[in-house]
């Protein structure tokens, strides 16, 4: 019996070393970052042959619970780690984990460039995306239907929209969700009675509503978003479940030099620094 | 054996028997008719027939987009019946552990009696949530092949109070009862493979059946948890299922979270009227407990981060295990306490230690009775574990638990050494 203990324990013991290994460094996460996940991979690598930094999407939900289950380093993620989530980290890893804001981005509402409606107030924006407000009409617009577009729910931009602005309420079901803010915007340039969201930096080939705050309208630019003054500014963040160290720490301090600030803004993000 | 051995060769060789008896294709055979192309319309693609079919080739463009946007309009309708339907599915959450389990323990002195070597299941539990913005209902059933068999360990019915985003709730059942840390945690989480002795004498079987208020404050770092319960938990002897008295305990938790900090203290206030062995009448004995609990997570190594936990609790009136049932001790001045240590190494790797103490009866000292030590003398129990966790689904937990029960005036302290190996899968 002792012999058996004694394996079992000796084998247990030997395991531990091997476990704590450094491999390449993985990023996953949020779509909405995966483009400067991307660019700044592609730079760094450049910069530093022989550390191979992957990327890849699927949205800040699943790259939160590929850090929870231990196979991403760095989980990019376009809103802040739910209570649920830091619990979840704590129970199996003992750590609260590691929050890092990396970049600054504004969710921007999208029309179509021939809808005469250039801003919105935040309870016409819930109206809309709960299903109280259908027709364009209601809101200045032309007498149309409103088509909606809205994002998977593992995305971090659907937690952010929902929270937001639809103050935790459930979307309406007729929103038809999109992998992604590219297919967004470009279903919003193709339906004229159509209204998406997304990051800034996609809004491209379509019009960018204003947020209506009383009698001021404020646009998602670069100077309201960097001071806050545009209500859906947000910060994008990498999470990690412990202090960054090795490859992974290296990379990190890469995305935040200035060399990988002016990637931000060559993406069309917002530089935290 | 024999005629079932030729009944399975003749099904498996039907199929082959089938093929051969097909006729072989011959050039008589009329070959199947090649797709008849439609015209095709200025600068598009040639048509099938099961495309013309669709969309008549004479028609024009316009009548084409028509039939398009009908059928698009029929798939978002479709696909719109489907997200409701998958809506009311995502609020059903199914999730369940099973804890396999080889145990050895020590023969308790030289004669050889005492001690075992088994394998058992410790636990099977399979649990459904059903979540919307209002409502919660949780039933947790635990089905091992010893005895008690199956048994509901949770069923409770949750209100979340309107306008308050989920942070206050009002929870009616069969519940755990909100006290302390060890007793609240979940059993598929814990690094060892039991709670700890103080936590399974005072807070035995973890569940009551009751009135829960529960509410977060200040973004979460603050959590109250109150309620009132009959207070004899689940398994208390001669009561399982219902109440001894009119008697309600009032149980709760006032708790802090700064996430690398929490801890919280809990009180108990109740009565339970029963006989005890010195009563001539049944009469009200109290069962008060006060806990103080904290946890402390840190991340200073490289290789993985660190938790310290520990938790206190005092109070009179605890429960003795009795083979299934527990037998109360009725207003029986007892206190305990532990302390746990978790190291990551790695990302699939933990090692725990942990040090609990109780003392069953304060004011008594310790004792030999027949040259072995008495009931109500302290133990204090040094335990080490070994976790490696496979994915998210699989952890094998290899624990050592070395209780120490205080042996004076030359009693023999019992060997009962305890190695566990759990295999834990969960779901």
């Amino acid at each position: 019996m002792k012999t058996f203990l004694g394996s079992i324990v000796a084998g247990l013991l030997l395991a531990l070393p091997l476990a704590a290994q450094a491999g390449n460094v993985t990023v996953k996460g949020s779509d909405t970052m995966v483009i400067l996940g991307q660019r700044w991979a592609e730079e760094f690598m450049k910069k530093t042959p022989g550390t191979k930094v992957q990327v890849t999407g699927g949205g800040s939900g699943v790259g939160l619970a590929a850090l929870q289950n231990g196979t991403t380093e760095i989980a990019m993620s376009s809103r802040e780690m739910k209570d649920a989530e830091k619990t979840k980290l704590r129970t199996r890893y003992n750590t609260t984990g590691v929050e890092i804001p990396v970049a600054k981005d504004g969710v921007t509402f999208y029309v179509s460039e021939s809808n005469p409606v250039n801003a919105l107030t935040v309870e016409q924006l819930r109206g809309i995306y709960v299903g109280d407000i259908t027709n364009w009409k209601q809101v200045g617009g032309p007498d149309a239907p409103i088509i909606i577009y809205s994002r998977e729910n593992s995305s971090g931009t659907y937690v952010f929209v929902k929270d937001h602005v639809l103050d935790g309420e459930d979307y309406v079901a007729s929103a038809q969700t999109l992998p992604g803010t590219a297919a967004v915007v470009n279903a919003v340039a193709k339906e004229k009675n159509s209204i998406g969201y997304g990051g800034a930096a996609y809004a491209k080939g379509i019009k960018e509503l204003k947020i209506k705050q009383g009698n001021e309208e404020v646009a998602p630019s670069a100077e309201n978003i960097k001071t806050g003054k545009y209500p859906l500014s947000r910060d994008l963040y990498f999470y990690l479940r412990n202090k960054p160290s090795g490859e992974a720490k290296t990379f990190i301090d890469f995305a935040l030099s200035p060399e990988g600030q002016a990637v931000v803004t060559k993406v069309g993000y917002f530089p935290v620094k | 054996m024999r005629r079932l051995a030729n009944a399975l060769l003749v099904l498996t060789l039907s199929p082959t028997l089938a093929l051969a008896q097909q006729s072989p294709p011959t050039e008589e055979a009329t070959p199947p008719a090649p797709p008849t192309q439609a015209p095709a319309e200025d600068g598009a693609a040639p048509a099938t027939t099961s495309e013309a079919d669709a969309a008549p080739a004479d028609a024009d463009i316009d009548e084409r987009m028509t039939i398009a946007e009908g059928k698009v309009a029929a798939l978002e309708e479709q696909n719109t019946e489907t997200k409701n339907d998958l809506l009311s599915l995502k609020k059903l959450k199914i999730s369940g552990y099973v804890q396999g389990r080889y145990q050895y323990q020590q023969s308790l002195d030289e004669s050889g009696a005492g001690g075992f070597s088994k394998f058992s299941v410790r636990r099977g539990r399979l649990k459904t949530t059903y979540t919307t913005d209002w409502a919660q209902m949780m039933l947790q059933i635990d089905a091992v092949p010893a005895a008690p068999g199956v048994t509901v360990r949770d069923a409770e019915a949750t209100l979340f109070i309107p306008g308050t985003k989920q942070q206050l709730s009002l929870t009616l059942g069969q519940m755990k009862w909100p006290f302390g840390y060890e007793a609240v945690q979940s059993s598929s989480d814990r690094e060892m493979p039991e709670r700890t002795r103080v936590i399974r004498a005072f807070l035995p079987d973890e569940r009551d059946r009751g009135i829960k208020f529960a509410g977060n404050f200040l973004e979460g770092k603050v959590n109250v948890s109150v309620g009132l319960f009959d207070g004899d938990g689940i398994f208390n002897q001669g009561y399982v299922g219902s109440d001894n008295d009119k008697e309600k305990d009032f149980i709760g938790r006032a708790g802090f979270d700064l996430g690398w900090l929490s801890g919280g203290v809990s009180g108990w206030h109740g009565y339970s009227i029963a006989k005890a062995p010195s009563d001539a009448y049944r009469k009200a004995h109290t069962r008060d407990r006060l806990g103080l609990d904290a946890q402390v997570y840190l991340d200073v190594l490289p290789f993985g981060a660190t938790s310290i936990k520990g938790e206190y609790i005092v109070g009179k009136g605890y429960w003795k295990s009795s083979g299934d049932v527990k037998v109360e001790q009725l207003g029986v001045p007892a206190s305990g306490w532990y302390g746990l240590i978790v190291q990551n190494v790695g990302l699939t790797n933990a090692v725990a230690v942990r040090y609990d103490w109780f003392d069953p009866e304060h004011g008594k000292k310790n004792a030999a009775v027949d040259g072995r030590p008495a009931s109500t003398n302290t133990v204090g129990t040094l335990g080490v574990s070994l976790l490696h966790y496979f994915g998210e689904n699989l952890k094998v937990t290899a624990a050592y638990e070395m209780p120490m029960t205080a042996a004076p005036s030359g009693a023999q302290e019992p060997h009962d050494n305890l190695f566990t190996l759990q295999m834990q899968a969960r779901y």
